[in-house]
Order: C-alpha cells, then structure tokens, then sequence
C-alpha cells in the first residue's frame, strides 16, 4: 500500500536524500499501521510523538491507514 | 541580603530599600505585579506621572541554576490599559541577581526634555543625563554603550518608537554578545512608559558583584543538578548532539521557530491575518530552513560564518533556543534571534515565505524598539485594508522604514499597535484581546489556547497559559487527554503554573520537560525552596500572582465582558478543518470563577 509521508525536525534525517523542508514522499508499506510505517521508515515510535493522519492527530499507532493517505510525523518537539 | 531600587524622575533622586518581610518570596512576575498592583492607580494614564515601571530579575536570576536568567518588566500597560508584565532573556536579570537588587521601581516623570540613562553598579546609582543616546537605532545605540561602558553591561530601555510613546514599543535588551538588540520584553507597549519618563536605557554593571546565596546550598545543588540533567536528556530541551553526533535538542536545533511546520500541519497557523490554518510558504521560513541557511553559510564562509543555532539567551542557559539569521550572500549577522512568534507575524501572518524579508523586518524591529507580534499583526491591519498587499516583502519593509521618519503619519501609524490602526484604517477583523495582538495560534482550531487569550491579565498572550503544550505538543504534566479537559481548567492550570516559573527567574520552556518529568519538577520546586528556606506551593503561589493582576485589572475597569475573543472568530470558519472558536462565555467565566 502506497502512502504519503512527510517528516520534520530531526526525523528528516529517515527521509530519502535531498527532500526538502515539508516535502511529501511516497512509501510502499506491507503492514498498514502506523506502527508498521513507522518501522518502515526506520523512526523508533518513542522519538515519534506526534503522529497526524490527513491533518489529525492519531494516538493510537495500531490504526489502519488507507491507500493514499498522509502521514505527517514530529518528534517531540516545544517552543513558542 | 536583597535590595529594593527606588527611582523618582520627579527630582532625579534614588534610595535603597530592604525587601519587606511581606515581599520576601516574591521576584520576577510575582515582584513587578505585585507593586503595580499595590503602589500604581489602576485608574491613572499609563503615560503620565503616576505609573512606575518595575523592573526584577527572577528569584534564581544570577545563581548557578540552569537556564534562570529571565528578566521582568512590569507596568500599567498603555496598549491594554491593565497591568502588564513581559519577560525577557538577555544580560541585565543576570547581572541584576548579582548585584543582590531585587527589584527597580521607578517613579514619576521629569520636566523639560532630556533624555537619560540609569547607570547601576555595585551599591551605586547614578541618573545621567544622555541625550546623546535617544534618536538612535537599537544596533547603533548598544554598540556604542559598550565603547562607553567597557565592563560588557547589561542593557534595556526604549528605541525610538518607545521615544515617541507608541504603543507597539517593547523594551529591548542587548545579547550577550551585544550583536543584537534583540531581547525583547515585548509585549504591552512597555517601551512607552520607559519613554514617557524618558529614559532611554538602564545601564547595569555586574563587575563586583557575586552569585547570591541560597538559603540551603546543598539542597540548591542537588535540585539544579537535577533540573540540569532532566533539561539535557529530553528531546525538546536537549543538547544540540546526541552522543553518536546527530542532531538531538528540538529547541537548540530548530529554535522555538521548530513550531512553524507543526502548527501548520495541525491546520492552526494563522495566515494572512487570521484567514487561513494553513500556509503554503511555512516550511520555507521555519526553523529547519534557519538550520539549514547556518549551516550553508557556515560550509562557505568557515570561521567568519556569524549565522547560529543553539545559541544562549542569557548566561545560564542549557536549552539554548536562540539563534542569529545571517545574510545568505556574505554569511554575517542579520538578525538574532528570529523566534516562531516574530517568523509567524512577520511572515506568515502576512504571506512572506522569503527567509530574508522576515530577517529584515525582525531587524527593523529590533532597532526602532517594536515588539514584533504587534507590529506584524499591524502591518496586516495595512494589508487587510488594501494600502499594501499580502505576500508583498518588500512593501512591508518600505512600510516599516517610515517609522525612522518622525514626521511619517504611516511611520507612526504602523508603531500604534494593531487596534489602533485597524480602527483607523477601517478594519473590522482586528485580532486583538484587551487591545493586545494575538499571537501565533488560531483560537479556533486550538481553543484552550483561545481561552488563554480571552482571559489572562495580559490581553491576548499565549505565555500567559500555554495550552498549546497540551493540546497540540503532547505535553500533559497532570491532565490527562487534554482533548477531553475542559478548556477553562486546562487553561487556568497552565496560566497559574506559568505565573509562578515566570517569578523564579526559569525560562518558561522549562516546562517542556518537567511537566512530563518528576525528577526535573523536582529540581525546579527543589532549587526555588532552597533558595527561600520555605516550601512554596506552586499553584498556590502563582494563583496569588494571577489574583493580584485579576483585581488590578478590575480596578481599572475590566469586567467578564472584556474576557471575550473578537466577533470574527465565531462567526468565521477557519480551513481546512472549518471551525469556529465555540467555548462558550460560561466556560470562559469560569476560569476566574472562585478567584
């Protein structure tokens, strides 16, 4: 199943080389969880806090994703 | 033991005061609002006579604990006409621990039309006349003040719009490098009322000074040792590197700007003055790109390479958010440090994705003596009523530049805050709370942050309450989902908790991992009661803090009316997720209900 990724922070360094800053790559997963993309990408889920599905976060890193949907992935990160 | 300055610019005279036992815990936040909120009128114009500044570094400000050197400003605000306090890195909370004062108040305002300085060192005080000094840019005026001072002073004051008694004018403070003017105790128009009594800067000289005493330096030293190592293992407040040399601190990395591209993706980044939660151009002045572009320069141009990241605030600092922006063409400083709030309303707020033309209007800022979230948030007043276009750099900046001319009713306009020119300017979405700006977070998708903004003491202000933490970051410290808390009780927990680190000299963004580490919460309330000898309940102790501001403000005329978000925001669905801000006034009321 194709699905759509975007990372940020210090987890752009699991993106393919020369993505730039919010740009959206397109992984082939087998297992369909968000879990499952998260080993894919190679990310260790406790350093993948922030996880949002089409634009809302998702906690529940057993979920289902469907063909096409965007994954958007933060470490844990503050500011303001 | 610590002092009280007392400064009277009716006839230029000082006096030393003890602290009085009733004041003894107090610093920082719970210092300057609680002598606003004793010794000021509620009533009185905020730029005449009978307003006073205070000024107090934290209550750690100066000792040896970790990221402790924060600075307040207090006063009676002449953009909310309530009591303001803004915070504030850089030199002089530092220095000012050091040399034992607990807190500035000054008094009054002189006759005539000079302009001065108050230079403070070691048991002295000296109120100088230094017109030399008023007129100048930020830059210029900070690098000349060290030629003048040789001790590497700690500076703030007012530039040239907190000269002209504009309301969009913030204190600033020099770096501590003195490269940048960039400090800034933005918020509430306090450069103003440093201009109303005219001075332009407070001069402060540590060279004799020493590191204050706890009451109880072993328990001191186990809790900010504490606090230190909770600060450098969690991976918001980190060291920049890991130990296998990759990049690891969130905040030393990317800068507090780290937030651009999340609260863009979460669809709750205000664009284009409030009309959109999602902008196209974010990613191309977020904190990635700021790492990048230091990382470019410093690959071309080697040692002189003046672009940073994981830069200090002030001396103590272990998170290091700070940064300096360099010129891509030459590699040297452009401005330090570009925050999220400056990039979002400089920025976003306005449609610029040029990196540069963000840097150049925060540096404008920053000499002129502009808080920036009101003046982005004003520059869009001028946009949103066609007189320049959104997205138009270069136009802001000419904008902008005509605030150096004194006679420009433009350049006066676009330092008068953005209620004032809205209203003006024949504008009806004016994002303001208290006429204070709004910050960098959409009440509506985001609505804990929403409440923060209708009900802090400050006007619209998400350091008051800092919801975001929780609703967006993950954050929970002790509530539970934050999606299913009541939005009052989240926001009243944060703005209490915020309103007790903001007196003990920490940075507030040390809640980013104490509230998610017992050790480092320990170490904060460990190293506070031992510098006291006293156990300090930390709610406790910061709802005192809010309930003195609440009552101040009530004096002066505020009621639960004025806790309201403007009309736009429940009347207006954001994309992309289409809501309106829907707390309901109830709920908004019961924040303060039984306080």
């Amino acid at each position: 199943m194709k699905i759509r990724v975007k990372l940020y922070a210090t987890l752009r360094a699991h993106a393919p080389k020369n993505t730039d800053i919010g740009e959206e790559f397109i992984i082939d997963v087998d297992d369909n969880s968000i879990s499952g993309v998260l080993k894919n990408l190679g990310i260790e889920e406790e350093l993948a806090k922030i996880v949002m599905v089409n634009g809302t976060r998702v906690v529940n890193y057993g979920a289902s994703l469907e063909e096409n949907d965007l994954v958007v992935v933060f470490p844990p990160v503050g500011g303001g | 033991m610590a002092k009280i300055l007392r400064i009277n610019m009716n006839d230029l005279s000082y006096k030393w005061e003890e602290v009085p036992s009733k004041w003894e815990t107090l610093a920082g936040r719970a210092f300057t609002s609680t002598i606003v909120s004793e010794e000021v009128d509620p009533k009185c114009h905020p730029l005449r006579e009978k307003n006073k500044i205070v000024i107090s570094p934290g209550l750690l400000a100066g000792t040896k604990a970790p990221s402790s050197g924060r600075l307040s400003v207090g006063a009676k605000s002449p953009l909310t006409e309530g009591i303001k306090e803004a915070n504030a890195g850089g030199l002089t909370a530092t220095k000012l621990g050091r040399l034992g004062i607990r807190g500035i108040v000054i008094e009054g305002m002189p006759k005539g039309n000079d302009w001065y300085s108050i230079i403070i060192s070691k048991d002295k005080c000296e109120i100088k006349v230094t017109n030399e000094y008023a007129g100048l840019g930020l830059y210029d005026l900070t690098t000349k003040i060290w030629k003048d001072y040789p001790n590497k002073p700690g500076i703030i004051g007012c530039g040239i719009a907190g000269q002209r008694l504009s309301k969009a004018a913030g204190v600033f403070g020099n770096n501590i490098e003195n490269t940048d003017p960039g400090r800034y105790a933005g918020r509430g128009g306090l450069g103003a009322v440093f201009g109303s009594k005219r001075i332009v800067t407070i001069i402060t000289d540590d060279s004799e000074g020493k590191a204050p005493e706890p009451k109880d330096s072993d328990k001191f030293t186990e809790s900010i040792t504490k606090l230190r190592e909770a600060l450098r293992a969690h991976p918001v407040t980190g060291k920049l590197k890991d130990d296998k040399g990759k990049p690891f601190g969130g905040l030393a990395n990317y800068g507090t700007n780290i937030l651009q591209n999340i609260i863009n993706e979460a669809g709750g980044l205000p664009t284009r003055g409030f009309k959109s939660g999602r902008f196209e151009g974010a990613a191309k002045i977020s904190g990635e790109a700021v790492h990048e572009i230091v990382d470019k320069t410093r690959e071309k141009f080697g040692d002189s390479a003046e672009g940073r990241y994981g830069h200090a605030c002030h001396p103590a600092c272990v998170m290091r958010c700070s940064n300096v922006v360099p010129y891509e063409d030459t590699g040297k400083h452009h401005v330090g440090p570009l925050e999220y709030e400056t990039a979002w309303a400089l920025g976003t707020n306005l449609g610029i994705d040029k990196l540069q033309d963000v840097a150049e209007l925060n540096r404008l800022c920053n000499d002129l003596g502009l808080d920036t979230i009101e003046t982005g948030n004003t520059i869009a007043m001028f946009m949103e009523a066609g007189v320049i276009d959104f997205g138009d750099g270069q136009a802001a900046i000419e904008l902008l530049k005509k605030a150096y001319d004194e006679k420009s009713i433009e350049g006066r306009l676009v330092c008068s805050g953005t209620k004032s020119a809205g209203e003006a300017l024949g504008v009806t979405r004016i994002p303001v709370v208290k006429g204070q700006a709004l910050p960098a977070y959409d009440p509506r998708p985001i609505r804990g942050i929403g409440v923060t903004y209708a009900t802090s003491t400050m006007g619209a202000d998400h350091t008051s309450g800092y919801t975001i933490a929780a609703e967006i970051l993950g954050v929970k410290g002790k509530v539970t989902d934050p999606r299913a808390l009541d939005k009052a009780e989240l926001s009243r927990a944060f703005q209490s908790t915020t309103a007790y680190i903001d007196s003990s000299g920490y940075c507030l963004f040390i809640a980013f991992c104490i509230l998610d580490n017992d050790d480092g919460f320990a170490g904060m309330k460990g190293s506070v009661d031992a510098f006291l000898g006293k156990d300090i309940d930390v709610t406790e102790y910061g709802l005192a803090v809010l309930k003195k501001e609440r009552e101040f403000n009530a004096k002066a005329g505020f009621t639960n009316a004025d806790d309201r978000l403007p009309e736009f925001f429940y009347t207006e669905p954001l994309p992309p997720h289409n809501v309106t801000f829907d707390v309901t006034d109830e709920e908004l009321d019961m924040v303060y209900k039984d306080l």
